[in-house]
């Protein structure tokens, strides 16, 4: 009896750990709690998340042998690198009744002709955010990347502006600034937003990729380059928390990166099943609304826009207005050499202590000289001092 | 003011600094603000949290596997390592025992991925991640039965001998007696080392096998609520409570073993 | 006679055996693994592009490309120079704080010495992520410390400074971090030091400087060789603390290493920093033998 019982208990608890899973590896803060649990009970299942904070970082997992991601939700130019790569499974589209809630405009785009691999999720755009009692005591500009690279905005929030940890978006902010398309690659364009960069770094608190969020909702950091669903995000916590400030995103005039993100299925997914449950389900327009409504991300959902609240609807910085649209691009791959170009770049800018930083060098050179004389002298000394010391 | 008050006074700053930190963490688990900047009130609410934050108890369950499975295993392994090293002198094995406690971690996260992608093939996961634990704990195990036996005197296995005792019973009934604190020593180093490393398990660590290193990390890279303090409090229990129970069993291999 | 031998032997294989090729497999290997990588060509997506193949316009083989790229520019190799000046200005801040306590724990009564040492290994028994973690908390702009040293700053008219996100910060974790690794050698060295000298010198009419200078400190070279060992090495690789408390100029070997592999999709130049890293380490091991070595001759 008490064996049997055993038993039961032994297959009760073996069912409950090989329970549906489904793993989704997603951009951090993009999905709503309440979004999740919904879907949960929906497909009686769990859904287990990892998250990324770049592009870059999710492709690099992957290609380090990350294994077993049912879904993921990359940007346009990391969809095409994926599909280029084999690593996708195409879409069974019998099972997404509701892909035609999809606004026609964001279906059938060149990095997925006829949306084999991808459905849209929803876009961002990379913006500034700021804290806007501090930034208009400040009297400063908050439409243009100037106030992130310009030292004579800087000086008056040193300390208090961080930036992304994306080589891809920083320098994308740096060449629109300068008046470039962000997918130049001449080398020569790079370097001079790498120099304007460096010549800005001094003045910032940090790269970051994530916690920003909380840094503006605190009030450490009043000024920051980031991904405005994040910025969104700050907003509304500032606002629970009380604070005395409130946070604001603005798209900045010289234009900005805009990022379509796209569930695509893993090839190496072991639920393809729960996978396309799970688009379907992100595609209906209430479940796709919550994106808008709670994560504040721009919805190419046309079943959503009923259900989104009318002051997101109306918010420029959410739903950028065509004039604005014109100023926005998508961002494109790179290859692998301009990869190392790039990352050389990015080592220069996260290496160079300013614009003239030879002082700095020359210190570290006579400390560590310092160093290397100390511990010669020191071997000397002891070589000299022994036999002196036997001698007495 | 003379010398030893002079000692004293640093030496009070140092512990102050060594502990201070710590403090912090804990009272600021008690903090009832999310954003756990200032502070606001008392609350127990973040361990209540906790236990009901299902990825963070699975992270725990993943560590604990983890630092058992690699824990024996490095144990079996680095006693043998010290058994050998001691009694035949090998040359090459010293090295090999050593160098990958010496080295700075990433080298040996880094050429774990590569050697697990490229030439095994593995998906990693549980198994990528113990097989990694397991070779850097080797090392700490045999430093310490090493030392266990150099302290020995070396007339009692030759005793044995003499009185007619099989290689296999002179270990059974002389030698694995005498190491058994080293053995259970380096066992429970083990064990933290395990449970404590994030470095390289962040490089081997596969989709949907997260330790709690990994999570306190993603949390204090994206957002950081007084729920990492909670987490942070408990962890330092556990490995409290594991050196306490080292110092009973072993007083003087532990010692020994941090020398 | 003949058969003991061959028992030895069969013993010996069977203690050495499994462990040595244990580590042989994933320590040895992996590590032969890598220097081939620093040879080859990176994928076209990440990874390692094909070792041998007969694909026309794509690049197979090995090559001294990456060593090049390396050398080509000076940045890498500054960084490495600045990687030395962290760990170098870690080991002394440890050496510093570390001594006097290691003395005075040598010199209190001998029943007190245990728990003296406990005490400076229990912050090290908790996760090193949560002892970073601490000095967020710590050197927040808006916490009690930040604000007292500003305010302290604020009298000599200094402009208020962020402490957090700062080499600074990244010093301090460091520090933080590997402060026991210092103690704990010169603990042990301290501690086998014979009093008798110390009173002879007294007697000689030395002074308490020149009793330490003279006689304490010399003594205790090997643990300050082997301390120094334990903090700088590993600091040397770190890339954790940086990445959280450091600003934007804080970048040392280990976060390029990370990022070669976790960032950038650049496998071959991640391989080639890691045996940089490795042959500078190696070097460094090799004449702290040597010096030590020359200590105990004497």
């Amino acid at each position: 009896m008490r064996t049997g019982l055993l038993l039961v208990f032994l297959l009760a608890s073996g069912s409950a750990l090989a329970a549906d899973e489904l793993h989704l590896y997603n951009w951090n803060n993009y999905i709503s709690e309440g979004t999740v649990e919904r879907f949960e009970k929906f497909c009686n299942c769990k859904l287990v998340q990892d998250y990324y904070g770049d592009n870059e970082e999710m492709l690099a997992k992957l290609a380090a042998g990350a294994t077993g991601y049912d879904i993921i939700v990359p940007t346009q130019n990391a969809v095409d690198s994926l599909i280029k790569q084999n690593a996708l499974k195409p879409l069974d589209k019998s099972l997404l009744p509701n892909l035609k809630n999809i606004n026609p405009e964001y279906l059938n785009l060149d990095f997925d002709p006829g949306n084999k691999y991808s459905v849209p999720y929803a876009y961002s755009t990379t913006v500034i955010g700021y804290n806007e009692q501090k930034l208009q005591e400040l009297g400063l500009p908050i439409d243009t990347w100037a106030v992130i690279f310009e030292p004579e905005y800087l000086t008056k929030v040193k300390g208090r502006v961080t930036v992304l940890d994306s080589q891809r978006e920083l320098m994308a902010a740096a060449m629109r600034y300068l008046g470039y398309s962000i997918n130049d690659t001449d080398e020569e364009k790079w370097k001079q937003a790498r120099d304007l960069i460096i010549r800005a770094k001094p003045y910032w608190a940090a790269f970051n990729a994530q916690s920003y969020i909380k840094e503006l909702t605190v009030g450490n950091i009043w000024l920051a380059h980031g991904y405005s669903n994040d910025f969104f995000q700050a907003a509304l916590d500032a606002k629970k928390a009380a604070r005395k400030f409130t946070i604001n995103w603005r798209i900045p005039k010289e234009g900005a990166v805009i990022g379509m993100d796209n569930m695509v299925v893993h090839k190496s997914g072991p639920r393809q099943d729960l996978a396309h449950k799970f688009i379907n389900f992100m595609l209906e327009g209430e479940n796709s609304a919550e994106l808008t409504n709670f994560i504040g991300a721009g919805n190419p959902n046309a079943a959503a826009l009923p259900y989104i609240k009318p002051e997101i609807a109306q918010n420029p910085a959410i739903f950028p207005n065509p004039e604005t649209i014109k100023h926005l691009e998508f961002m494109k791959d790179l290859d692998r050499k301009q990869r190392r170009v790039m990352s050389r770049m990015w080592t220069e800018i996260k290496l160079k202590q300013g614009e003239d930083d030879s002082t700095y060098w020359k210190g570290l050179a006579v400390l560590l000289g310092l160093f290397v004389f100390a511990v010669l002298g020191l071997a000397a000394y002891k070589g000299l001092a022994a036999p002196r010391r036997h001698a007495t | 003011m003379n010398r030893s008050s002079w000692l004293w006074s640093i030496s009070a700053l140092v512990y102050a600094f060594l502990y201070v930190p710590l403090i912090i963490v804990v009272v600021y688990s008690f903090n009832d603000s999310r954003l756990n900047a200032e502070w606001v009130g008392f609350t127990l609410n973040w361990y209540r949290v906790l236990f009901n934050d299902e990825q963070m108890i699975r992270a725990a369950v993943n560590s604990l596997t983890i630092a058992v499975v690699s824990g024996l295993v490095a144990t079996a392994l680095g006693t043998m390592a010290g058994i050998a090293i001691h009694r035949y002198k090998p040359k090459l094995l010293p090295f090999m025992v050593i160098t990958p406690v010496a080295m700075p971690e990433i080298l040996l996260g880094v050429s774990l991925l590569l050697f697990f992608i490229q030439v095994m093939n593995l998906t990693l996961g549980m198994l990528s991640i113990i097989i990694a634990h397991i070779t850097f704990c080797i090392g700490f195990v045999a430093i310490v039965v090493r030392a266990r036996l150099a302290g020995m005197d070396e007339s009692i296995f030759e005793a044995a001998r003499d009185l007619g005792a099989t290689p296999w019973q002179t270990f059974k009934l002389v030698t694995f007696p005498l190491i058994m604190p080293g053995v259970i020593a380096g066992a429970l180093m083990s064990f933290t080392l395990s449970i404590d490393d994030f470095v390289i398990t962040f490089f081997t660590v596969g989709v949907g096998v997260s330790t709690l290193p990994l999570q306190i990390y993603s949390m204090i890279k994206i957002a950081v609520t007084p729920e990492v303090n909670a987490v942070s409090t408990l962890l330092m229990l556990l490995t409290l409570t594991t050196i306490i129970i080292a110092s009973k069993f072993a007083p003087d291999t532990l010692r020994g073993a941090m020398k | 006679m003949i058969n003991l031998l061959n028992t030895t032997r069969v013993t010996k294989w069977l203690v050495s055996g499994p462990p040595f090729l244990y580590l042989t497999l994933f320590f040895l290997l992996p590590s032969l693994i890598m220097v081939v990588a620093s040879f080859r060509y990176p994928g076209d997506y990440g990874g390692l592009a094909p070792l041998f193949g007969v694909e026309p316009g794509k690049e197979t083989g090995l090559t001294l490309e990456t060593y090049r790229f390396f050398f080509s520019d000076f940045i890498y190799t500054q960084i490495f120079i600045k990687s030395f000046g962290v760990a170098m200005a870690s080991t002394l801040v440890c050496l510093l704080m570390a001594y006097p306590l290691a003395l005075l724990i040598a010199h209190s009564p001998r029943k007190h010495r245990d728990f003296m040492v406990l005490l400076v290994i229990l912050p090290f028994a908790s996760n090193f992520l949560i002892r970073v973690y601490a000095w967020m908390i710590i050197l927040g702009p808006q916490s009690a410390f930040s604000l007292a040293v500003n305010h302290l700053l604020g009298w000599f008219g200094i402009a208020p400074v962020p402490l957090l996100f700062s080499s600074f910060a990244v010093l301090v974790g460091m520090v933080y971090v590997h402060l026991p690794f210092m103690v704990l050698p010169l603990y042990t060295n301290l501690e086998k030091h014979d009093p008798v000298l110390l009173d002879a010198a007294q007697d000689l009419g030395a002074n308490a400087w020149n009793r330490f200078w003279k006689v304490t400190w010399p003594l205790s070279l090997p643990g300050v060789y082997s301390g120094a060992a334990l903090v700088f090495i590993p600091v040397l690789g770190m890339f954790a603390i940086p990445d959280i408390l450091g600003g934007t100029g804080d970048i040392l070997i280990g976060n390029l290493i990370k990022d070669q592999f976790l960032g950038t999709r650049d496998w071959p130049f991640g391989s080639t920093l890691s045996i940089m890293l490795t042959i500078a380490v190696l070097l460094l091991a090799g004449i702290t033998a040597m010096i030590s070595r020359q200590g105990v001759r004497q």
